[in-house]
């Protein structure tokens, strides 16, 4: 049986987003302990561990048909969401060929790919596509290769080239980002695109963390999970549109905040490239709503400590400053202080 | 694509190219297809022989899409302690082999705009690799092989013609290769690649530098350099063993041979995979893993290339 | 806070030659360079006359010297020079961030690696923005809030360079309460 995909949902004007109870029991919830600090927290992508988002290369879950319409409608209005530098269409052709052999080995009920040499035949059967093309010509597809695989996968994607010691952010499709901007950072180098996080990078985090990439071998992928919060489930919270979306942080209320606020978690994964000796960075967002995670009494209670704990820092930097007061007190009335087990798994089988 | 453990292979062809080179094609065991290869890229090849076993680093000479089959071409070593002999004498066809995942530790430079590869000998194997990408890339490059004499045919025959770009340089007894002439006067923008012995890949480097080329331009194959030095004594902190690494094997060799499971992966120094807690001794860093300051901290070795200066290493492992 | 701790935007040094080049190659925006170079070696020096030239190209005092109407007139030049030039070139650069960056781009695209070029900040230390929501380019920007040439919008100039746009974003400073803007600080002049 395959995925019931939640076609009609959407993540602008009347935010018909929601999740079933199965697919917030297999949120990817991104707290393991009480407090949260910038770690190097990156581990092997094997297809297991703690939540079931990590039991596939690329996770699609209920919301895909939606994410790919929202994508679709991002790029209509601005199509520099996807750019990649000229150098990259080897690593274009690697991106494709990795999510169509991820995609088609783990939903061959949604997915099919066919192979002749260079003539391939690709079947995405959620968005209705059959296209037959020929591997490396890019001609033969309708837009290039790294656009047209990005434009049927959720998350953002980014492309780093490998040179001079350092990773440079060359090319990616961002329709789903949490506040940065592909046109102005394409082209950095790996700390000069992560500039503007604080306190990171005086205690090494991003020296290690590059160090560690520059290593990062073919076949054995990795992954972190990283989170910020957004009002409303909209996906593009881009700084492009930021006068769009920007007043929306001033709506919150006690009455309204178990609805509007959500949890938004980044799976980020990191794939080396055969061809182009590049690095395919996964960014696949997941939100859930306050109200949804007060249904896991660990969600809840953990969730209280590490916001009412978090740095006034990262309270600034990820933009929690008009609600962080109101989401600690409500949550505050909701945790008895019990100890909680380590680890992100929810402890429990069903919602309540 | 995520890759779970070794490759299992089995032995389809062995092809005599010379009186000491052999190519070896292997093909998946259960059908299906390899992984898409890295340009440049080797594999370790696990060979088991009766009394023990060699887990050796061989560039593929495969462009990354011929899936069906990777081949190695292996040159068979007079005094070989790393398993060529074995390969050469024993292997035989339908032989069962475990391959690991094709590494990347010798890429081509995304923004060159042009390539000069430059080889020596059996160091030709990884632009064997690198030439059909080049080629479907449109990408301006030069080949120059560096063989003696009576090799000049063979490594002809492997390049398979005598296209524009590639050259063969027989280099007698006692000649040095003009490197100075293939390196002047090069576009701005032009990057060199060598493989091959470790004097002919200093002897790139210094021209290069000497012609104004900065580190960056210039990249070398980093595995297979002289892995050995004066005996040494290593003792496993967890377990108490103590293991005698001879003059002629690396640390990491002298582990395996006694069946403990070491991490590793390119067996270069360069992965960095190998690296383990050193607790006491002075170790003799030859790794490009560890940066200055890590080496002078002397709180981790890369044992698959790095030895030690003092009689005994101890290790947290 | 310093702008020198932004860790997207490079610390510039003062120009010193690279002895390991081969042949040396100065551009700067102005007439008035200073470059230190050991005797033996030569340096050829490009550079922009000043606004009193108002179009001439300014007489070159030794071979050694090109003299150029505009940062523009240099750079076209330069783009042209580069796609002829041999490995061995090293390139200094002299002049405004807009400057060192266009060209360090340029020099890029020729196949040039940033341990080939060499670059130096002089005159203004006012700041080309980019508008993060139009695109927008607001040039020699000296305050710490901007009104956007292209959309209006009153941009915070926030502290995250590029090197390929040779600028700092800006991003609407009151986008979630309309009307809050502060009072905009003389900063970077």
């Amino acid at each position: 049986m395959g995925i019931q995909f939640k076609t009609d949902e959407t993540f602008r004007d009347d935010f018909s987003y929601r999740n079933s109870d199965a697919a917030v029991l297999r949120f990817p919830f991104p707290f393991g302990e009480d407090k949260y600090m910038y770690s190097v927290n990156i581990e092997p992508h094997v297809k297991a561990g703690t939540s079931p988002a990590f039991e596939h290369a690329f996770d699609v879950d209920e919301h895909y048909v939606a994410e790919c319409r929202e994508r679709a409608i991002v790029l209509d209005h601005d199509p520099k969401r996807c750019q990649v530098l000229a150098h990259m269409m080897p690593a274009q052709w690697d991106t494709l060929e990795l999510l169509m052999e991820s995609l088609s080995a783990d939903y061959p009920e949604h997915f099919s790919l066919t192979r002749d040499g260079t003539a391939w035949h690709w079947i995405n059967r959620p968005l209705g596509l059959d296209q037959r093309f020929v591997f490396g010509d890019a001609s033969t597809l309708p837009c290039e290769p790294f656009e047209y695989i990005t434009r049927q996968a959720q998350g953002d994607f980014t492309l780093q080239d490998q040179r001079d010691d350092n990773l440079y952010v060359d090319g990616g499709m961002v329709t789903t980002q949490a506040d940065w901007s592909l046109e102005f950072d394409i082209g950095m180098s790996f700390h000069e695109w992560h500039g503007p996080v604080p306190l990171a990078h005086e205690i090494g985090v991003f020296d290690r963390a590059l160090q560690y990439l520059l290593r990062l071998q073919y076949g054995h992928p990795v992954r972190r999970l990283n989170w910020t919060m957004t009002i409303n489930p909209r996906l593009d919270t881009s700084p492009e549109n930021y006068p769009d979306w920007g007043p929306d942080r001033t709506t919150v209320t006690p009455e309204n905040i178990a609805g509007k606020l959500h949890l938004r978690v980044e799976l980020q994964t990191l794939f080396r490239l055969p061809r182009s000796n590049a690095i395919l960075f996964g960014i696949r967002c997941y939100l859930i709503s306050l109200q949804d995670i007060e249904r896991v009494e660990k969600w809840r209670k953990r969730l209280h400590r590490v916001l009412a704990s978090l740095p006034p820092e990262l309270v600034e930097y990820k933009g929690l400053t008009r609600f962080h007061g109101m989401a600690v007190s409500r949550l505050a009335a909701l945790d008895d202080g019990a100890p909680l087990s380590l680890g992100i798994q929810p402890d429990q089988a069903r919602l309540e | 694509m995520i890759l779970d453990g070794k490759l299992s292979a089995r032995v389809a062809e062995i092809e005599r190219l010379s009186p000491t080179l052999k190519r070896f094609r292997f093909v998946p065991e259960k059908g299906g297809a390899f992984p898409t290869s890295p340009p440049g890229a080797h594999v370790l090849v696990t060979l088991r022989g009766p009394d023990r076993v060699w887990q050796n680093a061989y560039s593929l000479v495969t462009p990354p899409d011929q899936r069906d089959h990777y081949a190695i071409v292996v040159r068979r070593v007079p005094d070989s302690r790393g398993g060529s002999h074995f390969l050469h004498d024993r292997l035989e066809i339908g032989d069962a082999v475990e391959l690991s995942a094709p590494a990347s530790l010798f890429p081509i430079a995304s923004l060159a705009r042009k390539h000069i590869l430059i080889a020596g000998g059996i160091g030709l194997t990884p632009f064997l690799s690198y030439r059909p990408v080049l080629a479907s890339r449109g990408a301006a490059y030069e080949l120059h092989q560096f063989c003696a004499p009576d090799e000049v045919e063979t490594f002809r025959g492997l390049l398979g013609s005598d296209a524009a770009g590639i050259h063969v340089h027989g280099v007698g007894r006692g000649e040095r290769p003009d490197l100075a002439a293939l390196l002047a006067d090069q576009p701005l923008g032009t990057h060199v690649y060598t493989c091959g012995p470790q004097g002919l890949m200093d002897a790139v480097e210094e021209t290069a530098r000497g012609l104004g080329w900065t580190p960056h331009a210039i990249h070398r194959e980093s595995f297979g350099g002289d892995k050995g030095g004066e005996p040494f004594t290593v003792t496993l902190a967890r377990s108490g063993r103590s293991i005698a690494v001879g003059a002629s094997q690396t640390l990491l060799e002298a582990l395996e041979g006694e069946g403990i499971e070491a991490p590793c992966l390119c067996r270069g120094g360069a992965c960095g995979v190998c690296l383990l807690p050193l607790v006491e001794g002075i170790p003799d860093h030859r790794d490009h893993v560890l940066s200055d300051a890590e080496k002078a901290e002397g709180r981790l070795i890369a044992t698959c290339v790095s030895r030690a200066r003092s009689e005994t290493l101890v290790l947290d492992f | 806070m310093s702008d020198q701790s932004i860790k997207s935007r490079p610390v510039y040094q003062s120009l010193a030659m690279d002895l390991s080049g081969l042949r040396h190659l100065l551009v700067s925006d102005s007439p008035a360079y200073r470059f230190e170079a050991p005797p033996d070696r030569e340096v050829e020096v490009w550079f922009v006359a000043g606004p009193d030239q108002e179009g001439r190209i300014p007489p070159s005092e030794t071979v050694h010297e090109r003299g150029f109407r505009s940062p523009r007139h240099l750079i076209d030049r330069l783009d042209h020079r580069l796609a002829q030039e041999r490995m061995g070139l090293r390139l200094y650069v002299s002049g405004t961030e807009d400057f060192l960056w266009d060209v360090f781009n340029t020099a890029q695209r020729a196949g040039m690696t940033k341990q080939e070029i060499f670059q130096c900040h002089s005159g203004t230390r006012a700041r080309r923005v980019a508008c993060v929501h139009c695109r927008t380019f607001n040039h020699g920007v000296t305050t710490t809030i901007v009104r956007c040439d292209g959309c209006g919008a009153n941009l915070f100039v926030r502290d995250h360079f590029s090197r390929r746009l040779s600028a700092f974003m800006g991003v609407k400073i009151d986008a979630e309460v309309a009307g809050e803007v502060p009072p905009a600080e003389q900063a970077y002049s």
